[in-house]
């Protein structure tokens, strides 16, 4: 069982404007997708989840390991992050040899951390590319290495920043099944993304962060049923949702599948 | 993020013409070269000195007049045991000597410098580099100076957020980047990598947006903001164009 717990977090970057406030979050084994506006401090609470800031009040624990006593280098194999912008991190001319850059790191041995990488690329469909410049790909397979790259060091919890940027359908499907996968080999994975419909298809849980603070919690029927509090938050509802609405559907439904089955019923 | 070195205030200062700021600049950090006197340097330093307070950008100078410390103290050291004039001896420091010579040049070079830093802060910490290129573009310097200018100003805090970013990447996938010396350097090309890459990236990609706006069009240029109103114009740059060259006659005259 994979977790994440934070004990009255809060944050700031310069001792003045406070970007996180008093953040209480357990989170367990269900995918779990944050959303929020800019600037609501998603990126900024899932650095901190990675030890890449240390809250300025409050504690976070990774599976029981308080972020405050580790380096974010030491927490690596424990918790996986991929950032937005696969530019910040791809530096190898050989896609293979990127994606084996993090499990070398982590102290796995030649052998498996290319059987790994390999395994990885295969799950996000780039085992082809393995031998070619990643500066040679288009920007959403450079994205799918650097996620691969993640998940070749094998972290019980994953945390992706706006992973569908750049994705066609292709690519989003590609992710979601991924997610899916990686919750039914007990992997905890959290998502920072602003493509709602993305979220009522993929994920049990969201969370709904606006101005630092958590304004909503629980499972996505739930959070995208409270109309009212997603609007304060300056979001859209799914697009499902809003064809729903056009035909006088009031319950939340969250697929296209769940949206037709419900017409066929008029 | 902030991207230069500006402070916002409201002050009489940054309501000036930049402009004028920066023949002051200029002027201020030259005269006092021009005559080597030092009660003259003193009251030119002084007044630089309480343009930044005017301005409340005095306490954002503090870090650098620190950094200037260790050239001031060789400055003396240097000057007030060496210079070959120094006969005059003024005070021991254990077994050796400072010479009231060496000293009293090495004062003259110190409210120099000084004086130098404290004009230049008056015109990069007051004035929005935006308005300062815009102003000198509108007098007619090269708009492609202008954008190098604009772009130098930028660059390093752009590069330091741009390696921040890649180092945290980096971290996230295992990468030791603090503690020994030998754990740095391995860390090195992982980090200075993308650095490069994007930096390549984001000129090609600038110099494209530049393109397709017409950059290189040779039709006279208009500007984008309205003209802003500054006080202290052009009759107070012409008066201190004249002091300047008042410096100049009086010291062929001397
Ligand atoms: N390195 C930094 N230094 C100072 N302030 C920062 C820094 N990074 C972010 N901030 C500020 O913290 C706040 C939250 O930023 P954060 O990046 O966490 O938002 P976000 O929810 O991820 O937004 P987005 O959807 O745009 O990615 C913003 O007001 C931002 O300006
Ligand atoms: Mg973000």
């Amino acid at each position: 069982m994979n977790e994440i717990k934070t004990e009255n977090v809060s944050f700031s970057y310069d001792q003045k404007t406070i970007v996180l406030k008093d953040i209480n979050l357990t989170l367990a084994n269900k995918p779990t997708a944050i959303i929020g506006q800019n600037g609501a401090g998603k990126s900024t609470l899932v650095k901190l989840f990675k030890g890449l800031l240390k809250p300025t009040e409050g504690d976070i624990w990774i599976n029981g390991k308080n972020t405050k006593e580790f380096t974010a280098a030491q927490l690596a194999s424990h918790i996986g992050l991929v950032f937005q912008n696969p530019g910040d991190q791809i530096f190898k001319h050989k896609v293979i040899d990127e994606v084996m850059f993090g499990p070398l790191n982590i102290g796995q041995s030649r052998e498996k951390a290319y059987q790994n990488s390999i395994e990885a690329l295969k799950k996000v469909h780039m085992e082809k590319y393995k031998d070619e410049n990643p500066y040679d790909l288009n920007l959403s397979q450079q994205k799918l290495v650097t996620i691969a790259s993640i998940l070749a060091m094998d972290p019980p919890i994953i945390i992706f920043d706006e992973p569908t940027i750049g994705q066609d359908d292709f690519g989003k499907e590609l992710l979601k099944n991924l997610i899916r996968d990686l919750a039914a080999e007990g992997k905890l994975v959290l998502t920072i993304i602003h493509d709602m419909d993305f979220v009522a298809e993929t994920f049990e849980r969201t969370i709904v962060m606006n101005q630092g603070e958590v304004i909503l919690d629980g499972p996505t029927r739930e959070v995208f049923a409270k109309e009212d509090i997603i609007k304060l938050a300056k979001l859209d509802l799914p697009h499902v949702m809003q064809m729903a609405k056009v035909f006088g559907i009031e319950e939340t439904v969250l697929t296209v599948d769940e949206l037709i089955t419900r017409l066929q019923r008029i | 993020m902030k991207m230069t070195l500006y402070v916002a205030k409201n002050s009489i200062v940054h309501k000036s013409d930049p402009i004028t700021k920066l023949t002051y600049c200029l002027v201020a950090a030259i005269v006092p070269y021009i005559i080597p006197n030092h009660l003259f340097a003193f009251v030119i330093m002084l007044l630089s000195i309480s343009l930044l307070l005017l301005g409340k950008v005095f306490r954002k100078m503090i870090p650098i007049y620190i950094l200037s410390l260790f050239l001031l103290i060789t400055i003396v050291i240097i000057q007030g045991i060496f210079h070959p004039d120094n006969v005059t001896p003024l005070f021991m420091l254990g077994p050796i000597t400072f010479y009231q010579e060496g000293l009293l040049i090495a004062s003259l070079l110190i409210i120099r410098i000084i004086n130098m830093l404290s004009a230049f802060g008056v015109v990069i910490l007051t004035t929005q580099p935006d308005d300062l290129i815009e102003a000198l573009v509108k007098k007619g310097m090269s708009p492609r100076i202008g954008y190098v200018i604009g772009s130098v100003l930028q660059i390093i805090p752009q590069m330091s957020s741009m390696v921040g970013t890649i180092m945290d990447a980096q971290r996230s996938r295992g990468l030791e980047t603090e503690g020994k010396l030998s754990t740095r350097i391995k860390a090195f090309i992982p980090l200075i990598g993308p650095v490069i890459m994007n930096s390549l990236i984001a000129t090609r990609e600038r110099s494209i947006a530049l393109e397709i706006r017409g950059f290189n069009s040779k039709r006279k240029k208009t500007f984008l903001r309205d003209e802003k109103e500054f006080l202290f114009g052009k009759p107070y740059q012409l008066l201190l164009i004249l002091c300047f060259i008042g410096a100049i006659i009086w010291r062929i005259f001397q």
